[in-house]
C-alpha cells in the first residue's frame, strides 16, 4: 500500500505541477511553483529507492508499476536533471528576457510542457507493465517536440518535425518489437498473462528464444532511434541544438537514458532464453554503440556551432553507455550504469553553459565567443572544467566511468573493442576540449571588445551544483549508489 | 477464415494508395478506409472466436482510426488538404510502385522466418501485417509533404495492429495505448506543428525545411 502510494505520488506530483501551471493566470505563480514540485518528487523518489534498497524491488498495482536498482539509478537521474533544469530554467528566462520576449502565453506552455516532460519520463522508469513501458517512452516525445520548438521559427520548426517522425517511426519499430515479445511469452505462460517485467524475468529461460530475440533486436532499432544510436541519430543534433538550453538539458541530460533503460530492460528479459552461446543480443548492442561512438566523434571534429558540438558528444556518450552494456561483464557494466550518471551531470551542465554563453555573447557559433575567462570569470570556470569533465578528465566521474568500461573490456579479453574504445575516447577528448579552451582563453576580437560583465548568481549556481556532483562521482560513490550500481548490474550482466 | 483473409488482403491494396496519390485528401481518404477495414477484421475474428477484447478493439479502430482522426486531420488542414497536390517528391512514380512490390514480397519472406505460435489467423494474414507496416514506412520515407508522412506513420501502425492481431490477439492492451496515443498525435502534429510549418513555410512541403545540417 506504501509503495503504491509513493509510486502514485511520485508520478501525482509533476502531473499537479504540470494542471497547475497551465492554468495559473500569472506567470509568478509558474515560477514559484517549479522548485517545490520538482523537491517533493524529488523526495518521494529518494524514499521509494531507499526501500528498494532495504527491501528489494519494489511492485504495486498488479505490476503496473515497479522500481528495481536499475529503474531507480535513471530515476535518480530524471529527478536531478529536471529539478535543476527547472531552476535553471526560471533564471535563464529572466535573464534572456531582454533580446526574446515572451509572448503572453509561451511561459504557460512552457512550464505545463516541462511537468508533463517530468512526468512521462518518470514514468518510464517507473513502468513495470511493458505496455506501459512503450507507451511511456513514446509519450517522452509527444512532451518534448513541442519545448524544441519552443523559439518558433523556422530552424526549431525543423528540428522538432524530425524528431517527431523519426522518434515515431522508430517507436512504431521497437511496438513491433515488444508485440514479438509478448508472443515469446505465450507457450509458457499461456495466451492471455501479465506482460510485465517480473513476470517475464521470472519465466527467463522459458520464452522462445527466436522471438525474444528477434523482439530485442526491434527495440534495440526502434528506441535506440530515440537513444541517439548511429545510424538512426540523425534528428538528434538538430533537436538538442535549437531547444532551449534547460530543454536541450532535459533531452540530452534525461531523455536519452530512458530510451535507454527500455532497451537494456529487454535485453535484461530477452537474454535468459538465448542459451549459453546467448551473446548474440549482447554484441548486437556492442555494435550499436561502437558505431555510434565512431560517428559521435567524426562529427564532434568538424563542428562550428558549441550545442551541436554537445549534441554529437551525445551520440558519442550513448554509443560509449551502450557499448558497456554490450560488453556485459559486471565491471563494463557498473561502468555504463555510472556513465549514465556522471554523463547527465556533465551535459546538463555543458547545456546550462551553453546557456550562458548565449545570453552573454548572443551567439552560439565557437568562432563568436572569445575570451571568456575575461569577459566573465565564474561562467568561464564552469565552461572549461564542464568541458574537462564531460571529456572525462580525471578527476571527473566520467573518468571513473570509462576507466571501468574499457577495464571491462580489456578483463574479458575483448581486445579490439577496448582499444576502440580507448581510442576513440581521445580523440573525442581532444575534439571537444580544444573548441571550450579556444573560447575560454582565445583572444578577444577587436572588432567587438567584451566589457567584462558576470551573470547573475541565479543562472550560475545550478552549474556549480552539477559541477560538484560530477566532481564527487570522480572521489567517492556513496554507499547507497554503490549498492544500486551492484544490484542493477546485477540485473544486466550476462 | 476467409472473410479474414480477404480483409487483410484489402488492407493490403489499400497501402499501395498511399505510395501511388498526390492528392492530401485521397491519402486521408485512404486511411480512413484502411482502419474500417482493420476494424472489421478484428469484429470478424470476435465472431468466429468470443474474444470480447477483439469486439471492443474493433469498434475503437473504427471510432478512433477510422473516424475521428480522419475527421480531425481533414478538419485541421481544409485549407490545406482543399484540392491540394504535392508539387514535389523524392520516389518517383513508377519506382515507388517497383520498390512497394519488393517491399510487399520482402513482408511474406520475413513472415516465414518468424516462428510465432499459430493463433487464429494464418501466416499468410502475417505476410500482409508485415508488408503493410513496411509500406507506410517507405510512404513516410518517400514523401514531403508533412501531412503525407504523417499518415505513413499511421499506416504502418495499422500494419503493427494487425501483426498484433495475428502473434497475440489477446494482447489488446498495448495495442489500446497505441491507439490512444494516435490521438495524441494527431492533436500535436496535426493542430500544433503542422499550422507552425503553414505559418512558416506556406506549404506543408517539408523539403522546405532544409537549414540544418552537419
Amino acid at each position: 500500500m506504501i509503495n503504491a502510494g509513493l509510486l502514485l505520488g511520485v508520478l501525482g506530483v509533476p502531473l499537479l505541477a504540470a494542471v497547475a501551471s497551465g492554468l495559473a493566470r500569472r506567470d509568478t505563480t509558474r515560477y514559484a511553483l517549479v522548485i517545490p514540485s520538482s523537491l517533493i518528487a524529488f523526495g518521494l523518489a529518494l524514499t521509494l529507492i531507499a526501500r528498494v534498497l532495504s527491501g528489494g524491488p519494489v511492485s504495486a498495482l498488479g505490476n503496473w508499476l515497479y522500481l528495481d536498482d536499475l529503474n531507480s539509478i535513471v530515476l535518480l537521474v530524471v529527478m536531478f536533471v529536471s529539478t535543476l533544469a527547472g531552476a535553471y530554467s526560471i533564471a535563464y528566462f529572466r535573464s534572456s528576457a531582454q533580446e526574446h520576449v515572451l509572448r503572453p502565453g509561451e511561459l504557460r506552455k512552457y512550464f505545463a510542457l516541462f511537468h508533463l516532460f517530468t512526468l512521462t519520463m518518470v514514468l518510464v522508469t517507473v513502468s513495470g507493465n511493458l505496455a506501459l513501458l512503450w507507451t511511456a517512452v513514446t509519450a517522452t516525445t509527444f512532451a518534448s517536440a513541442p519545448l524544441v520548438d519552443f523559439y518558433g521559427s523556422r530552424e526549431p520548426l525543423e528540428a522538432a518535425w524530425k524528431f517527431l517522425i523519426l522518434a515515431v517511426a522508430g517507436e512504431l519499430i521497437a511496438l513491433f518489437g515488444f508485440l514479438l515479445l509478448y508472443a515469446a511469452g505465450i507457450t509458457a505462460l499461456g495466451r492471455s498473462y501479465n506482460f510485465s517485467i517480473p513476470v517475464l524475468g521470472a519465466a527467463g529461460a522459458h520464452l522462445s528464444p527466436t522471438l525474444a530475440g528477434l523482439g530485442f533486436l526491434l527495440v534495440l532499432v526502434g528506441f535506440g532511434t530515440k537513444a541517439g544510436l548511429a545510424p538512426m541519430h540523425t534528428w538528434l543534433p538538430d533537436a538538442h541544438s535549437q531547444a532551449p538550453a534547460p530543454v536541450c538539458a532535459m533531452l540530452s541530460g534525461a531523455e536519452l537514458n530512458c530510451a535507454m533503460l527500455a532497451i537494456v530492460r529487454v535485453l535484461s528479459l530477452a537474454t535468459p532464453s538465448q542459451g549459453a552461446g546467448g551473446g548474440g543480443l549482447h554484441a548486437a548492442l556492442l555494435a550499436f554503440g561502437l558505431v555510434s561512438m565512431t560517428v559521435g566523434v567524426v562529427f564532434l571534429i568538424s563542428q562550428r556551432n558549441f550545442k551541436r558540438l554537445l549534441a554529437y558528444s551525445s551520440v558519442e556518450q550513448m554509443g560509449l553507455i551502450a557499448a558497456g552494456f554490450g560488453l556485459g561483464a559486471p565491471l563494463a557494466v557498473v561502468g555504463a550504469l555510472l556513465q549514465m550518471m556522471t554523463h547527465s551531470l556533465a551535459k546538463t551542465l555543458m547545456f546550462f553553459n551553453a546557456g550562458n554563453l548565449l545570453l552573454r555573447f548572443r551567439s552560439t557559433t565557437i568562432a563568436d565567443v572569445r575570451a571568456v575567462v575575461k569577459a566573465a570569470p565564474a561562467t568561464a570556470v564552469l565552461v572549461i572544467l564542464g568541458a574537462l569533465a564531460i571529456a572525462g578528465a580525471p578527476p571527473f566521474g566520467l573518468f571513473v566511468s570509462e576507466f571501468a568500461i574499457v577495464s571491462g573490456a580489456l578483463r574479458q579479453a575483448d581486445w579490439g573493442a577496448g582499444a576502440l574504445i580507448a581510442a576513440l575516447l581521445l580523440v573525442g577528448f581532444v575534439a571537444l576540449v580544444a573548441p571550450f579552451s579556444r573560447m575560454t582563453f582565445g583572444d578577444g576580437r577587436p572588432s567587438e571588445p567584451q566589457a567584462r560583465e558576470e551573470l547573475g548568481i541565479a543562472v550560475l549556481a545550478p552549474g556549480f551544483v552539477l559541477l560538484a556532483g560530477v566532481l564527487m562521482l570522480g572521489f567517492w560513490i556513496p554507499g547507497p549508489l554503490h549498492s544500486l550500481l551492484l544490484g542493477a548490474s546485477q540485473v544486466v550482466s550476462k | 477464415m476467409l472473410p479474414e483473409v480477404i480483409l487483410a488482403a484489402l488492407i493490403l491494396l489499400v497501402s499501395f494508395q498511399f505510395i501511388v496519390t498526390r492528392r492530401l485528401g485521397a491519402a486521408v481518404f485512404a486511411y480512413a478506409v484502411q482502419s474500417w477495414l482493420l476494424g472489421g477484421l478484428a469484429i470478424a475474428l470476435f465472431a468466429d472466436s468470443g474474444l470480447i477484447e477483439l469486439l471492443l478493439f474493433g469498434l475503437l479502430i473504427i471510432v478512433i482510426k477510422g473516424v475521428i482522426i480522419p475527421r480531425f486531420l481533414g478538419y485541421r488542414t481544409a485549407a490545406i488538404l482543399a484540392g491540394h497536390r504535392e508539387t514535389s517528391y523524392y520516389v518517383r512514380f513508377p519506382t515507388a510502385l517497383l520498390i512497394g512490390a519488393g517491399l510487399t514480397l520482402l513482408g511474406f519472406l520475413a513472415a516465414t522466418r518468424i516462428p510465432f505460435p499459430r493463433q487464429l489467423l494464418p501466416e499468410s494474414v502475417l505476410g500482409i501485417a508485415l508488408a503493410v507496416f513496411l509500406l507506410g514506412l517507405f510512404t513516410t520515407t518517400a514523401r514531403r509533404d508533412a501531412i503525407l508522412q504523417v499518415v505513413g506513420l499511421f499506416a504502418a501502425e495499422n500494419g503493427l495492429l494487425l501483426v498484433g492481431l495475428v502473434v497475440a490477439p489477446s494482447l489488446s492492451l498495448l495495442i489500446e495505448f497505441a491507439i490512444v496515443l494516435d490521438i495524441l498525435i494527431a492533436v500535436l502534429v496535426v493542430g500544433f506543428l503542422v499550422a507552425r510549418m503553414h505559418q512558416e513555410v506556406a506549404s506543408t512541403d517539408t523539403s522546405e525545411l532544409t537549414r540544418l545540417r552537419g
